[in-house]
């Protein structure tokens, strides 16, 4: 299986890149040092956008600029399927896709497709992730203000939420700690990145000691990274923070943001999530200003 | 969003799988035109109708108009009845339950089936199958159990078909052998249908006309309708889908799902009592962020607003979105005719957050207090508990 954390001096075509977010996005992925060597969009193709040549399809792109270690996509949410077949039948294994609103017949073939390929995929509805180490800042992340969150560092940081992923980067730099990833998963039903997954990868990741999940209510992958601690499967420690108590005062079956955040009968509830945390070991903060705190204990 | 069940019917029935015969009572006035014994059947969103009262078999004209009188405008978990689906009775062999829904262990769909259907379907056996929508055919062959497999792959089409979140037929029956010919040959009949349409896959559904509808087991307030109307009668961004009433004296404006979660944790953890939830996020105009305001405020004895999300929004133009703010709270004030002298804290930041903090910074005739990056969401959340609070015993 491809791997999710990619080494410094990656290259990376953007699919979409031309339109509204990328076109934002694409500058300061290229100030940070991260390597877009080409853009993909139909009709737009022979165009130069901040330097980087665009084409019409991936295929046309990597004959000229040769195989990439993977695709950044800006595509809206229904064009997303085709942007993600065309990268996997163009031989690309890494892709992460940023569009809010993907349906989840979609992603559920999306899921399957990646399997088939033996390739791996960060979202849909992925701000993005960045480390400052290894210059990759990869899809919107913290656009406007990068350096404002995200100092260097060995605490990993992994969120349902770009902001919250932006926010506790700020919240540990406020505390003398830096990143080393800071990745967004995405708040949908079934993404293609869990946190466990990127905690697995993490276990042999040099630069980082420790990791934060940023979770909330809804679905079961913050149990899903209680059951692989609990397994020993994951040894560095892991702190989290679950948001969403005051939801449980409203109706059931409301969805709060993101798609994935939706309490039905008794699985998803905050409080739930903390307790299956806290009984596999897992240091969970009450406060979301305690973290930092925990942190720093738990890499001493 | 969910469908009523005589609607989930419809798309089943078009999927060639068959339903009861019947036909949905939309008044009193409406005729029945199938003989008796007939179930009749509250529709509301919620479950567990039958132990509420909303489903009830009637065996004479009698019993029907009794009961339909009964039924219509009556509340069944908090749901006001409005249409009444009326059924002939199938004789039953076997009962049970399927569903189809989405998992977050297998990351992909999965089929639920149980032996035995009917009401208490928790507390029963039910096998999961996980279906690859890419080859339907060979993920149904290891799905055990007596129910044809031509049925299961219409069901399992449709589903995918329609977008469905959910579609739960609780009870699927197979007809007793003997009333086959009264059942006009069917074999296996959904008595129930719960589907749930995914929002997302709208656009691509022309044929999704259904009239607006809260959530289960709740009835929608005014303001939660308002707030609803503002996304509805403008694409850009979001503001105001996301909206709830709560009984406190603080007006909320959040921004961004997670941020949005947090903020409200840590406001209560405070001792704040937040007003509403509500939620606006990606790039609104300003005229829509002015609306949402006006709603969040319209409402006696407000304490305070918060105005709360991340300080490094993506995306956001956060001068464009705090100029809605102003106009909001100018708006509402002549609307109202009152004055607000209550505190507003504010912690924003990304996108022209410069600009907009030099504006407010002008701003006298508010009572605003503004935070940036040295201030968490914990400690705006503090300030703005606090500063209510002094607010409160200030002016009773």
């Amino acid at each position: 299986m491809a791997k999710r954390l990619l080494d410094k001096g990656a290259r990376f075509i953007g699919q979409g890149i031309t339109g509204f977010e990328g076109s934002r996005s694409l500058p300061k992925m290229l100030e940070f040092g991260t390597q877009i060597v080409a853009g993909v969009t139909p009709g737009k193709g022979g165009q130069v956008l901040e330097g980087v040549p665009i084409f019409n399809t991936v295929k046309e792109a990597l004959a000229q600029v040769g195989q990439v270690d993977g695709s950044i996509q800006f595509a809206p949410p229904l064009r997303v399927l085709g942007a993600v077949q065309e990268a996997l039948e163009a031989g690309i294994k890494w892709i992460l896709t940023g569009a809010e609103k993907v349906p989840t017949k979609d992603e559920a073939i999306i899921n399957s497709l990646v399997k088939q390929h033996e390739a791996v995929l960060i979202g849909p509805n992925t701000a993005g992730m960045i480390n400052v180490a290894k210059e990759l800042k990869l899809g919107f992340l913290a656009v406007a203000d990068t350096n404002k969150a995200f100092t260097e560092g060995e605490i990993a940081v992994l969120s349902k939420s770009g902001s919250m992923t932006a926010e506790t980067s700020l919240h540990l730099k406020n505390n003398g700690l830096g990143v080393s990833w800071a990745v967004c998963v995405g708040g949908d039903i079934i993404p293609g990145t869990t946190f466990g997954d990127l905690l697995l990868e993490l276990e042999a990741d040099p630069q980082t000691k420790a990791s934060v999940i940023f979770g909330e209510l809804g679905g079961t992958y913050e149990e899903q990274v209680a059951e692989l601690v609990k397994s020993g499967k994951i040894s560095k420690p892991v702190v989290a923070f679950i948001a969403g108590d005051f939801t449980l005062q409203l109706p059931k079956q409301v969805q709060f943001g993101h798609a994935g955040a939706i309490i039905e009968g008794e699985r998803g509830k905050p409080d739930h999530k903390r307790q299956v945390l806290r009984d596999a070991g897992v240091k969970v903060a009450e406060n979301f200003d305690d973290i930092a705190d925990l942190v720093a204990q738990a890499i001493k | 969003m969910i469908l009523y069940e005589y609607e989930g019917k419809e798309i089943l029935q078009k999927a060639g799988i068959a339903i009861p015969n019947g036909q949905t009572l939309h008044s009193l006035e409406d005729r029945v035109n199938f003989p008796f014994p007939l179930i009749i059947k509250a529709q509301v969103l919620s479950g567990k109708r039958a132990d509420n009262g909303g489903i009830i078999k009637v065996s004479s004209e009698m019993e029907l108009v009794e009961n339909l009188e009964e039924l219509f405008g009556k509340i069944v978990n908090k749901e006001t009845v409005e249409k009444v689906l009326v059924e002939e009775v199938v004789e039953i062999e076997q009962e049970y339950y399927l569903s189809l829904s989405y998992d977050t262990d297998t990351r992909g769909s999965i089929l639920s089936f149980s032996q035995s259907g009917g009401t208490g379907i928790e507390e029963r056996g039910v096998r999961i199958f996980p279906i690859d929508p890419l080859n339907i055919p060979s993920s149904l062959e290891l799905v055990e159990g007596d129910i044809p497999k031509d049925l299961l792959t219409k069901i399992t089409q449709v589903f995918f078909d329609s977008d469905a979140l959910l579609l739960e037929i609780n009870p699927l029956v197979k007809v007793a052998s003997d009333k086959s010919q009264e059942s006009r040959g069917r074999k296996w009949v959904a008595l129930d249908a719960k589907i749930k349409l995914d929002d997302y896959a709208k656009a691509r559904h022309e044929d999704w006309n259904f009239p607006p509808r809260g959530v289960p087991g709740y009835s929608p307030t005014a303001n939660e309708m308002a707030a609803k109307r503002i996304d509805e009668e403008d694409y850009r961004g979001t503001a105001g889908s996301a909206y709830f009433d709560l009984p406190g004296d603080i007006a909320i404006l959040s921004s961004g799902g997670g941020v949005s979660l947090t903020a409200l944790d840590a406001l209560i953890k405070a001792g704040g009592k937040p007003a509403n939830f509500t939620e606006y996020s990606g790039n609104p105009p300003k005229e829509k962020v002015a609306k949402l305001t006006k709603v969040v405020l319209n409402k006696p004895n407000i304490h305070g607003l918060w105005v709360i999300g991340t300080v490094v929004a993506n995306f956001t133009d956060i001068f464009e979105t705090l100029s809605g703010l102003m106009d909001g709270l100018r708006q509402a004030q002549t609307e109202l005719g009152t004055k607000f002298d209550f505190p507003i804290v504010i912690r924003r930041g990304g996108p022209r957050v410069d600009e907009a903090y030099t504006m407010l910074k002008e701003v006298k005739d508010f009572d605003l207090t503004l935070l940036g990056p040295e201030t968490s969401v914990s400690q705006a959340a503090e300030i703005m508990a606090q500063k209510a609070k002094e607010y409160e015993q200030k002016h009773g």
